[in-house]
């Protein structure tokens, strides 16, 4: 059984649907890519995952349970964690206090918490520094950071993670990939968004393709990168 | 030149007779039927005080602005005209003229304020000024004789007679009611009133397409305000005596509920709103102490149920039962004013350009330039700064640094309206129109646009609306809502209204977001038509196989700052491109 | 000097009960983006309550108190169901409305039920004050001033220490993002109006003795509380009390030395400045500009 399946899944903003019919599987402990051009649907796959939007039609299941329409607090309860766009850290908190209240979809002792907190730091070394800066100071990196961070200490089963790499330098994006391989390698099943096809590919066991709404392509990771419809799907046929 | 016939919500009926009418009926009435002197003097308060909330009518329902204070201005217009007849022995005709002049300049004042504030701010600084007036009023007591107010204000007289009875008084105030009720009924249709309700739907998209939303700002504040003023001079006369609790901050409350109950958008609205609420209390008197407890009540189910008040669930209803045919025509095709840029000489300059937001860079030194008659595309991964760019460009941002030209002329800094009355257009990336108004209002207000010139061939703002319209096949929707239309659709109807303002440049955001193939389609198809009528336009799209198809140039962001620029032959086949959009290195094994 | 001394003594006892009315105002433009204009109705409330407990049921006043912050926090949660809830989804004007008819609802059932007349409470403690050098210190005042201390050091622990405390931060700064962490967006939010009202509700027990309770004292009382959060920068706490202090300064020193019946108006005198020439208020941030 997968961990996550979404069967048919429509969705729609008004009068645009965004999603026209996916459906995908991810099995646990894997790391799946899902991949496309900007407006293809990418984040409003992940949106409708972890509850921020309900499906038109179409069913969302997480470990056997159906979760669509349930809403983001019950979801997020469930094991299934959402980094989103955008990072969304709480700028007028403390790094450190906001990678504790991702710990707010369960039951935990401040004890706990602070083993939590201090773990992630040991992940993440570069944020240590900045445990009790308040994140508007933070910069891009430093913010991806914590919110991967904050991600992880639901102790998701699934964690959705959308464009992590986004307005990065490359040399940060590497190290926030090298964080990616090490969730999975500690258990975590990981379902990636991304712009950066190469770098997601590198790292994902399989991928999917997004355009506007519509699965396009499916695969091992392996394969797709070496594809040239990547490229198209990406910069039209030209540059293919 | 197409004819179509359409059903349309639209309301065609000629409503200004039919004010007169209503008016000389209420007068017709007021004369026949036997009123006591209290029902005469019940009406005569509601008649001045509908005048007064015809002002929130202006404000509130067409400039979206709140005020929080029109019991002040009917209280400075009622002791302007107490204190000039009695005190400055002034004619009732100059001392109302004081009035309104008195009440005018402060509704200005506090609108000038609104230039930098909005919202909860407003209101604040409206209660502020209400408490102001009042504590003026009650405690100056050598010109407003205090608490104890004014007796004895005089009545005028009209062609040589004087309205002592109440029953004259009350058919001059039932006149000057119909008069204000048709001026402000007009205001909604005329320009003035369309760049409020432009303002009203969308602040931003009404600046890019010319309205000074300032200037709009204080007018509409100023109107109120005499309205307000108006309304309390005539009160004053009426009842011969005033005093400050009669203008307190509770009394502007009810003049908000007034407004608000029978629905603020509409001038029969608000005399519904303000009748009911002067008689409500005669009516419910069993309810005497509780009546104000109701009061309020009604106002917080108001809000939830009926946001649009009595005449707006009246109209929503009508709309469903009735539908009105109209036949729509455009009379000639689009064209575009004289352009006097010879041809492939820049349009758009733009050097060095640099818009940081605290320490994101999200513009860095940047370079580019649109020549005239061209399709330039600007492309760029997410974050790159390309919607920043088109911020800056159009005025809704300051640049931290740099220089841009159109047209030859400096432009860096200007407001979105001045650059919109230079002739420059733009569409938005999360379409942004005027929601309240058909497809042909919205265009007519990009038409209407300062310095557009209309006449030589364009005919005037409706015909080259219509054209605009015609030129995006929309003119079978002309009458309809814009909200009532598809999304692909409403796209278009935000290009026609940048069209129908006769671009010089023509901005667009991201118009293929959202569209589906055969609307991509058809997009890439409209933008060639809108080259071929000579027009230069400046394209943000993420959907390259489009960007191939119309681009005559690309330039290409990343991080703010200008990677490549050149045919997309040449640009799409850049390494630096590739990498921008596909990353550029593989991650290795972490060991 | 010493009537310097005098009056800011006076001066921080009115300012103190600005800035708790004011406290509770901003914690709920935080949490909801609303502007309640029905906060002064929570003094008043809580003053009324006092005032039946105390004086119509004859209560001994610490029971009384007890009561009244008890019928505060229902009031508080009615208000949040009843006023916000239904209109959560829309713009901030209908809701603003929905505050002030909200503001009517409650006075005049009040009026309807108890009547005009308003009420003097006995002070809380029943000495009569005392005299250090010359300055004059009324007991009532002293309380007012050492609860409103407190309750800030309080709130700042709260916030501050607490898991609880940080949620509600999470949920002012941001709903949704709050709502995916699994934190229960709408208790916040419950909680906010909750705690605002008890605020409120405080003020209105510590100042009735002072200016008698009548249905309107909140009027002007939210006013400055109004005007005090503008001044602090709107939506900062430290602006709100610094505001609040400042503006009862304000007002005792002008009414001193300038002019006893215009007293109410020197708030808005000061707020008209600083609306013209320092719209963000001391504390408040730039707002980030957006398109």
């Amino acid at each position: 059984m997968p961990l996550l399946e979404l069967r048919n899944v429509r969705v729609s903003y008004g009068r645009v649907e965004a999603l026209s019919g996916i459906s995908l599987m991810v099995e646990e402990g894997e790391i799946v890519a899902l991949l496309g051009a900007n407006g293809a649907g990418k984040s409003t796959t992940l949106r409708t995952i972890s509850g921020m939007m309900a499906p038109t039609s179409g069913e969302v299941v997480f470990a056997g349970q159906r979760i669509s329409g349930l809403g983001p607090e019950k979801i997020v309860r469930l094991g299934l964690s959402h980094v989103a766009e955008g990072r969304r850290i709480f700028p007028g908190l403390t790094v450190r206090d906001n990678i504790m209240l991702g710990a707010s979809n369960r039951r935990a002792t401040r004890r706990e918490l602070n083993a939590d907190v201090e773990e992630m730091f040991a992940l993440f070394p570069d944020i240590r520094p900045f445990a009790d800066t308040l994140c508007w100071k933070l910069s891009g990196g430093q913010l991806q950071m914590a919110a991967v961070a904050r991600g992880l200490t639901a102790r998701p089963k699934l964690l959705l993670l959308d464009e992590p790499s986004l307005g990065l330098a490359p040399l940060i994006i590497q190290k926030v990939f090298e964080v990616i391989r090490e969730i999975q390698r500690r258990g975590t099943t990981v379902l990636l968004v991304e712009q950066n096809a190469n770098m997601a590919l590198s790292v994902a066991d399989r991928g999917y393709v997004l355009e506007t709404g519509l699965l396009k392509l499916s695969g091992k990771a392996s394969d797709l990168a070496a594809s040239d419809e990547i490229r198209a799907a990406y910069l039209g046929g030209r540059a293919a | 030149m197409t004819v179509t016939t359409i059903s349309s919500a639209s309301n065609r009926v000629p409503k200004v007779p039919l004010f007169v009418l209503a008016g000389a009926i209420a007068i017709g009435l007021v004369l026949m039927l036997p009123l006591d002197g209290y029902t005469v003097s019940i009406i005569m308060q509601a008649a001045t005080y509908a005048i007064a909330v015809l002002g929130l009518t202006v404000v509130l329902g067409y400039a979206g602005q709140i005020t929080l204070a029109q019991a002040a201005f009917f209280g400075l217009g009622a002791y302007s005209l107490a204190l000039g007849t009695l005190d400055l022995g002034l004619s009732f005709w100059v001392a109302l003229a004081l009035a309104v002049v008195v009440s005018g300049a402060f509704g200005a004042i506090l609108g000038l304020t609104s230039v930098r504030l909005g919202g909860h701010y407003l209101a604040m600084v409206t209660i502020s000024f209400q408490q102001i007036v009042t504590l003026v009023l009650t405690n100056w007591i050598s010109l407003t004789r205090g608490p104890d107010g004014i007796a004895g204000i005089g009545r005028p007289s009209i062609l040589g007679r004087e309205l002592t009875s109440n029953v004259d008084y009350l058919i001059f105030s039932i006149v000057v009611l119909t008069l204000v009720i048709i001026s402000v009924w007009k205001l909604k249709s005329s320009r003035l009133g369309r760049r409020m309700e432009a303002m009203r739907d969308n602040e931003i998209a009404a600046s890019v397409t010319g309205v000074n939303v300032y200037l709009t700002k204080v007018i509409s504040f100023t109107i109120c305000a005499v309205l307000g003023g108006l309304g309390g001079a005539l009160f004053a006369s009426g009842f011969s005596y005033i005093s400050p609790d009669q203008f307190s901050f509770a009394e502007s409350i009810v003049f908000l509920t007034m407004a608000l109950l029978g629905g603020v958008h509409s001038v029969i609205g608000t005399a519904l709103g303000t009748l009911l609420l002067v008689l409500l209390p005669e009516m419910l008197r069993f309810l005497r102490d509780i009546y104000l407890a109701v009061y309020g009540l009604a106002v917080i189910l108001i809000m939830i149920f009926m946001p649009d008040g009595i005449w707006g669930f009246v109209t929503l209803l009508s709309d469903k039962l009735f539908h009105r045919i109209a036949a729509r025509r455009a009379s000639a095709p689009l064209k575009l004013a004289k352009n006097e840029t010879p041809s492939s000489a820049p349009v758009l300059e733009v050097e060095t350009l640099s818009k940081h937001f605290g320490g994101v860079k999200a513009l860095d030194n940047m370079g580019m330039t649109v020549s005239a008659n061209e399709i330039h595309a600007l492309i760029g991964p997410n974050g790159s700064g390309k919607t920043t760019l088109v911020n800056v460009l159009t005025g809704l941002y300051k640049p931290t640094s740099g220089n841009i030209r159109f047209n030859g002329e400096t432009i860096t800094g200007m407001a979105p309206h001045a650059l919109a009355a230079r002739g420059l257009a733009r569409t938005f990336q999360n379409i942004r129109l005027f929601r309240s108004m058909t497809c042909l209002e919205n265009v007519i207000l990009g038409a209407q646009r300062p310095g557009n010139d209309l006449t030589p061939d364009g005919g005037n703002a409706e015909a080259r609306a219509l054209a605009a319209l015609a030129f995006v096949d929309l003119l079978d929707r002309a009458d309809d809502l814009v909200g009532d239309l598809p999304y692909g659709h409403q796209r278009k109807v935000e290009i026609a209204r940048a069209l129908a303002a006769s671009p010089r440049l023509l901005l667009l955001d991201e118009p293929a977001a959202g569209l589906n193939s055969t609307e991509k389609q058809q997009l890439v198809e409209l933008l060639q038509r809108m080259k071929a009528l000579g027009l230069t336009i400046l394209v943000i799209e993420h959907d390259m196989p489009l960007v191939e198809q119309v681009a005559d140039h690309i330039t290409v962001l990343n991080f703010g700052e200008r990677i490549a620029n050149g045919t997309p032959a040449m640009v799409l086949r850049d390494q630096l491109v590739i990498n921008a959009y596909l990353g550029e290195t593989h991650v290795h094994a972490a060991t | 000097m010493d009537i310097i001394l005098q009056l800011t003594f006076a001066g921080i006892g009115v300012g103190s009960i600005y800035a708790l009315v004011a406290l509770g105002l901003v914690l709920i433009y935080r949490a909801t983006n609303v502007v309640n204009f029905a906060q002064g109705d929570f003094p008043m409330m809580g003053a009324f309550i006092l005032v039946v407990c105390l004086l119509s049921a004859g209560l001994p006043y610490w029971l009384s108190i007890l009561l009244s912050l008890a019928g505060m926090v229902v009031f508080g949660a009615a208000f949040n169901l009843g006023v916000y809830y239904p209109l959560r989804n829309r713009s901030y004007l209908p809701v603003l409305i929905s505050t002030l008819g909200a503001s009517i609802l409650v006075q005049n059932i009040i009026l309807a039920f108890y009547g005009p007349q308003p009420a003097n409470l006995p002070a809380l403690l029943p000495f009569r004050g005392f005299q250090i050098g010359s300055v004059f210190l009324d007991p009532q005042y002293i309380v007012i001033i050492g609860v409103s201390a407190l309750l800030v050091v309080l709130q700042y622990l709260f916030f501050e220490k607490t898991l609880l405390g940080k949620k509600l931060q999470a949920t002012s700064q941001d709903k949704e993002m709050a709502g995916l962490l699994g934190i229960p967006v709408k208790r916040m939010i419950m909680l906010t109006f909750v705690y605002s009202a008890l605020l409120g509700g405080i003020a209105g027990i510590l100042v009735a003795p002072i200016i008698y309770f009548s249905i309107t004292m909140g009027n002007a009382i939210a006013l400055k509380a109004f005007a005090a959060t503008i001044i602090g920068g709107f939506g900062d706490i430290r602006g709100a009390i610094i505001g609040g202090i400042g503006l009862g300064l304000i007002e005792t020193f002008g009414a001193a030395y300038i002019s006893v019946p215009y007293k109410d108006g020197f708030a808005f005198v000061v707020l008209f400045a600083f609306l013209m020439l320092l719209p963000q208020g001391i504390f408040g941030e730039k707002i980030a500009e957006k398109a």
